[in-house]
């Protein structure tokens, strides 16, 4: 392998370096979390290895934040990113918390369905029919093998599927 | 009894009809699953893990090794026909294997790897089945001092050979080390980092952590950059190779799995690094050294050797020492975990029929393997032809219910929601999700065995520095260390030199 590595893109930098932040906020929970759990009479209490973890993830969450500082000088522009990025993720993670809550409620045939139709059409499915017919199959197969054939039970909505 | 007599028992015990079935159906959904980019063979193991609990532990050991074989075999027909890696250690396959693909010669590219792959894994299942053994008599020694010893060995390989850089590599392990504390202490039953949510007390499930840092930030990333066009190469003929294909394809299976088992099954290992060395091995001994870079056939017949050896080498700490260095051995290691069973010394002595059978029934998916790959190339190339989004969505679709199948609360499917997010930042900022797997999974383990040899002693560390094996592997640690600092600036040095 001789080729160089490639100047890392604006992008890259800035989402590790964000990692990095969220390594020190992990950093602060995982040795506040760990000082008050109560001292035992054994050799190694609890909080023996929880605290340099702790550190630990304060250290390298740190260095993750001045490498992506120094690099952020040389960063190129990144390939760009397709129309409408951030709220498509936004969706997606909506359809997923909304599929968690109507499970329950409305069977896994019908939640599922929605869910891959959502997820397809935010990735760019051309056809809404055709999906949903895809879904839908997909859906009642998983429900089929798995529920019926292997006996794990998955919820079922008021009409029995 | 010696190993070749307990092996003929696992022979006699793995040809069942109910075996054979769940290795047929491993091996094809690990093809499948090698074939499609962005699922890989972890991710598939982590999905059934809930699935499988009603099914009896060799049956579903048996599949989970068909699914970690058939991924190495799937991922070069990816890497040949789309020029994707179908996973990563089919990364180096790209560079000969699509040159091939596009000058017309995918058909011969695909029958070097799929030969090739035959021929390393079935030499690396041999020597697994005799240093296997051994290795499990070497560490029934092994007390907490030396399994941390090993552990923080696999810890600073893992994050320096998984990644780009040793540091994101250890952010990486200490997110899953992290992970891994939630929960119930099991020694003094303190909580620890469960903010006081009831449904945290219990950890976070591997699973789910598995399906959200592989899969969700994988359909995320898709949502950001969009899903693209991708050229699938035409798959003309049948896969076979010609008299002088097989003259140059066969040194450099035999060179590539003589790599890639060593290498593999130290417990460094991972299947990515023979892959590397294989190539420039090839490159350096071609007597056609100008087609390097045009579809030179030993550039993908020994990397293909080279990573299916290296992954039956990756079972020799697995089973023997119980210490995973790849992320799908992590997650095989759960499923030994659920069944009660600890893979290490005693697995040898106290389930032996089961690891026997599991033996040789790698040897018999490796048959049906390579009969499934060669006839049937054009059919496995069909399923590149799955339109991006569809695959996603249904990627979602599993990953919610292996999610549901662990918990069965909406607080996992929740959970699930928050580290695929994670995982998403981590895959921008170039942070590698493997060794967190590992972390997560080798943390508790470790953290067990620390706190074991420290009461052993009454709290003196010395305990785990003392003892010649300790001694050697506190070394290692210290020279991967050295190394990992030492060789991207080396790296640096030539690059600048080479340019002038």
């Amino acid at each position: 392998m001789t080729e160089t590595e490639p100047a890392p893109d604006r992008r890259t930098v800035l989402s590790s370096g964000a990692f990095g932040a969220v390594m020190l906020v992990a950093s602060v929970l995982v040795i506040v979390d760990a000082v008050r759990l109560p001292d035992t009479s054994g050799a190694v209490g609890p909080a023996a290895v929880p605290l340099p973890v702790g550190v630990l993830l304060g250290v390298v969450g740190g260095g993750l934040l001045v490498q992506a500082r120094l690099q952020l000088a040389r960063a190129a522009d990144g390939e760009p990113w397709q129309r409408g990025a951030g709220p498509r993720v936004l969706g997606m993670v909506a359809a997923l918390v909304a599929f968690a809550l109507l499970l329950p409620v409305l069977g896994y045939v019908l939640t599922s369905t929605a869910l891959f139709v959502a997820a397809a059409m935010l990735l760019g499915a051309p056809s809404f029919w055709r999906t949903v017919a895809y879904g839908w199959a997909l859906a009642a197969i998983v429900f089929l093998v798995f529920d019926r054939v292997i006996g794990l039970s998955l919820p079922t909505g008021p009409w029995g599927f | 009894m010696d190993s070749f007599g307990l092996l003929m028992d696992g022979f006699a015990a793995a040809v069942t009809p109910e075996h054979l079935l769940w290795a047929l159906i491993g091996v094809t959904i690990g093809t499948a699953v090698g074939v499609l980019p962005g699922v890989g063979p972890a991710l598939t193991v982590a999905l059934l893990l809930p699935i499988t609990f009603r099914l009896d532990p060799a049956n579903a050991l048996i599949m989970f090794a068909g699914i970690y074989y058939g991924g190495m075999y799937g991922g070069s027909t990816t890497a040949i026909l789309l020029n994707t890696p179908g996973e990563s250690a089919s990364m180096i396959t790209t560079l000969e294997g699509n040159k091939m693909a596009r000058a017309g010669r995918a058909a011969a590219a695909l029958a070097t790897a799929a030969i090739g792959s035959f021929v390393a894994a079935t030499i690396g299942t041999v020597a697994l089945t005799f240093l296997a053994p051994v290795v499990a008599d070497f560490a029934t020694s092994f007390g907490p001092p030396e399994y941390v010893a090993l552990m923080a060995v696999a810890f600073v390989t893992v994050s320096a050979l998984l990644g780009r850089s040793l540091l994101k590599g250890v952010a990486s392990l200490l997110v899953g080390v992290t992970i891994g504390l939630i929960g119930i202490d099991t020694q003094t039953g303190q909580p620890r980092l469960t903010f006081g949510i009831d449904s945290l007390l219990d950890g976070v499930d591997v699973v789910i952590v598995v399906i959200a840092l592989f899969a969700l930030s994988e359909a995320f990333g898709h949502l950001l950059t969009g899903t693209g066009h991708t050229t699938v190469a035409p798959l003309r003929e049948r896969a076979v190779l010609s008299r002088s294909d097989l003259r140059r394809s066969w040194p450099a299976w035999l060179r590539g799995t003589a790599l890639g088992f060593p290498i593999g099954s130290l417990p460094a290992g991972g299947a990515e690094v023979p892959t590397f060395l294989s190539y420039a091995t090839e490159k350096k001994l071609s007597k056609h050294p100008e087609e390097f870079g045009h579809g030179a056939i030993e550039g993908v017949a020994g990397p293909e050797a080279a990573n299916n050896a290296a992954a039956a080498g990756v079972l020799v700490p697995l089973l023997t020492i119980g210490l995973p260095t790849s992320a799908t051995a992590a997650v095989i290691l759960t499923a030994f975990q659920s069944y009660g069973l600890q893979p290490g010394p005693q697995l040898f002595s106290e389930s032996g029929p089961l690891v026997w059978t599991l033996i040789a029934s790698l040897y018999i998916g490796n048959v049906m393997l390579l009969l499934l790959n060669l006839p049937l190339a054009k059919v496995w190339a069909r399923l590149l032809t799955i339109p991006s989004y569809g695959l996603y969505a249904g990627v979602l679709v599993f990953a919610t219910l292996g999610t549901f199948a662990a918990g069965g609360t909406a607080v996992d499917l929740l959970v699930l929601a928050a580290l695929g997010l994670l995982g998403l930042l981590m895959r921008l900022g170039g942070i590698p999700v493997a060794p967190a797997v590992v972390g997560l999974i080798l943390g508790p383990i470790a953290e067990e065995q620390l706190r074991r040899a420290l009461t052993l002693s009454e709290g003196d560390p010395s305990i785990l520095f003392s003892g010649g094996i300790t001694i050697v592997l506190w070394v290692v640690v210290a020279l991967a260390l050295i190394g990992s600092l030492a060789l991207p600036a080396l790296r640096r040095r030539a690059a600048t030199r080479d340019r002038g």
